[in-house]
């Protein structure tokens, strides 16, 4: 074996003090780095699906934006898909709602989600219970929820317009007028998005060091102030994270309009996301070259958010 | 002062809890609703005789049944795929060391930031051009690996030393006896979490079996659902029951396993 021919006795004398570090951190058995390329083996089934489903499609999706429409013979298109694309009013109704989607539902998410977690994270009995409830939207179907939201949310007989005549307003039909589109899958936006807010928010809470609190009811702060100086600033950079997480899973809003609406962006495409333009171009229309070009665009908005997050998150860490 | 502030902690957290619920609890109460009462002005909230027979009645016009099982077959095959080929990768990564070993790792950090949502349309030409459209396959070979969930694994590893191998090599362990005997029983906590939140994934997943698949018979059960939806009309009652059997296997999954799932999410910052 190769090993054998640096035995410790013998590395421990060789003067360049790398190999002498590498060598006895390592141990005598060990193998050096050129000599384990077994270790492609291993990778090898993982790297092939991920070759294949994860980096080929990504080349592919520029390779497609700047040729026609045509699946079998495409050719050269230049930029001519992202001038349509660009130029095309329905994308900008789906830029539009993709903002208003992210602007509304993120920060309200937030705000709600994080006041669950402060006051299940006080002393109050039965909060791990409470946890465990408010994690269920997480885990269920998106389409069967978005039906039930659709029965909740009905103009004729929803529940909520029910409630909401009960305090005199509405009737509202959120799903078939085109201008309360919107506005639905907002709700529907706002309550999807809290399970998974409250679980990291409760998880960054508890791993607040529990002594700063002890000293601040020494000295008498209340409990505002603790949250203020002591909980707040140490949640700042986990609150980042998840303002970005949300923000780019706002981007790429798709299955909560299908279910809302039944397989339509709303009446007249009204809540049409950017993903929604893109399955449509891509599916519906058979604009291959013209949906790649969005999905493009969308990917380099989602880019710069991702490098935005690690910057800050980097920044806040320091 | 200290009760009344403890008194609206409690008030608040129930309001809450409520509006979480109450979709479900609608859901699973419309689900035994005669078509009237389902359509009631003022709602309906529980009705007077379970009408027991939407759920079969559901069932005859959909084939959920089948729905279920190539759920069932192709979650079930993608998170046991996904799970092989993540304990392969975990262990090379972490155990053993070969040349571009960091370059590997920056590429797939960098894979990351890729969204599901925009290769799944090149993702449906390459299996369009496989000619594999509408078929078991076409379902499952793409979530036959994850990015994420190899470096979810290659993290906990992490803090198994990697004296183990070495001490397992000098006996003569070889690399497969060594994941078998030694490193799975290691994770295994990891990769129960794993298991599960992959199965879930795949239960859930919607937007790319419905891009590859056509007929009924391909259907998974969230796609099967939203056909079931449009197909149903204004029958709420069997799109609540129709629902309901979408949902409740995975509620009783959670009901058992909520401790394992939700300290696995938490740690980890999944979001898909």
């Amino acid at each position: 074996m190769s090993a054998a021919t640096t035995s410790p006795a013998k590395t421990a004398k060789v003067s360049t003090a790398t190999k002498v570090s590498t060598a006895t951190r390592r141990g005598p058995f060990s193998y050096s780095a050129e000599r384990q390329p077994r270790a492609w083996l291993f990778l090898a089934p993982a790297l092939f699906f991920i070759a294949l489903f994860n980096v080929w499609p990504l080349i592919r999706i520029f390779v497609m934006a700047f040729q026609t429409n045509s699946l079998r013979r495409p050719k050269f298109a230049g930029a001519d898909n992202f001038a349509f694309v660009v130029a095309d009013p329905e994308f900008h109704t789906a830029i539009a709602n993709t903002a208003v989607f992210a602007v509304v539902v993120v920060p309200m998410g937030m705000v709600i989600s994080m006041a669950i977690a402060l006051t299940l994270n006080g002393r109050m009995k039965g909060g791990r219970f409470f946890e465990a409830l408010f994690f269920i939207p997480y885990l269920t179907s998106v389409i069967a929820i978005g039906i039930v939201f659709r029965y909740l949310l009905n103009g004729d007989y929803g529940v909520l317009n029910f409630l909401l005549g009960k305090v005199g307003i509405g009737p509202f039909d959120f799903l078939n007028d085109p201008r309360l589109n919107m506005a639905a899958l907002l709700i529907f936006g706002v309550w999807s998005c809290l399970a998974f807010n409250i679980i990291i928010m409760l998880s960054g809470l508890r791993s607040i060091n529990r002594n700063y609190y002890k000293v601040a009811d020494m000295y008498g702060a209340t409990g505002w102030q603790q949250l203020r100086r002591i909980t707040l600033p140490q949640m700042i950079p986990m609150l980042t994270f998840l303002a970005i997480v949300n923000f780019i899973n706002s981007f790429k809003v798709y299955t909560e309009v299908y279910a809302l609406f039944n397989g339509k962006a709303g009446i007249g495409n009204s809540a049409t996301t950017a993903v929604f333009y893109i399955f449509n171009k891509f599916y519906v229309d058979h604009k291959y070259g013209q949906g790649m070009a969005a999905g493009v665009l969308l990917f380099l908005l989602i880019l710069a958010f991702t490098l935005l997050e690690n910057a800050l998150l980097k920044k806040l860490s320091k | 002062m200290k009760h009344i502030g403890l008194a609206l902690r409690y008030v608040f957290i129930v309001a809450m809890a409520v509006i979480t619920l109450f979709p479900f609890v609608y859901m699973l109460s419309g689900s035994l609703m005669t078509y009237q009462e389902s359509t009631s002005i003022p709602p309906t909230l529980v009705p007077a005789h379970a009408q027991w027979g939407n759920f079969a009645e559901a069932m005859r016009q959909a084939p959920f049944a089948r729905y279920f099982v190539n759920t069932v077959l192709v979650a079930g095959a993608s998170t046991l795929g996904t799970m092989v080929t993540t304990v392969l990768a975990g262990f090379a990564l972490t155990c053993l060391d070969f040349r571009f070993k960091k370059a590997l790792m920056a590429c797939l950090v960098a894979l990351l930031m890729v969204p599901y949502e925009i290769v799944v349309f090149t993702n449906y030409s390459t299996i369009a051009d496989l000619g594999l459209l509408d078929t078991y396959p076409a379902l499952t070979l793409p979530s036959l690996a994850s990015v994420f969930y190899i470096f979810y694994l290659t993290q906990y590893l992490t803090a198994v030393p990697r004296t183990y191998y070495n001490a397992a090599k000098v006996q003569g362990c070889g690399d497969l006896e060594f994941i078998w005997r030694i490193m799975l029983p290691m994770c295994r906590p990891a990769l129960f979490t794993m298991g599960l939140l992959l199965f879930i994934g795949g239960w859930n997943n919607f937007l790319w079996p419905i891009l590859v698949t056509n007929t009924t018979d391909m259907r998974l059960i969230s796609n099967g659902l939203s056909a079931f939806a449009s197909e149903s009309g204004t029958a709420v009652q069997l799109q609540m029951a129709a629902s309901a059997i979408t949902i409740i296997p995975i509620l009783i999954l959670y009901a058992i396993f909520h401790k394992h799932i939700i300290e696995g999410v938490a740690q980890n910052g999944i979001k898909g």
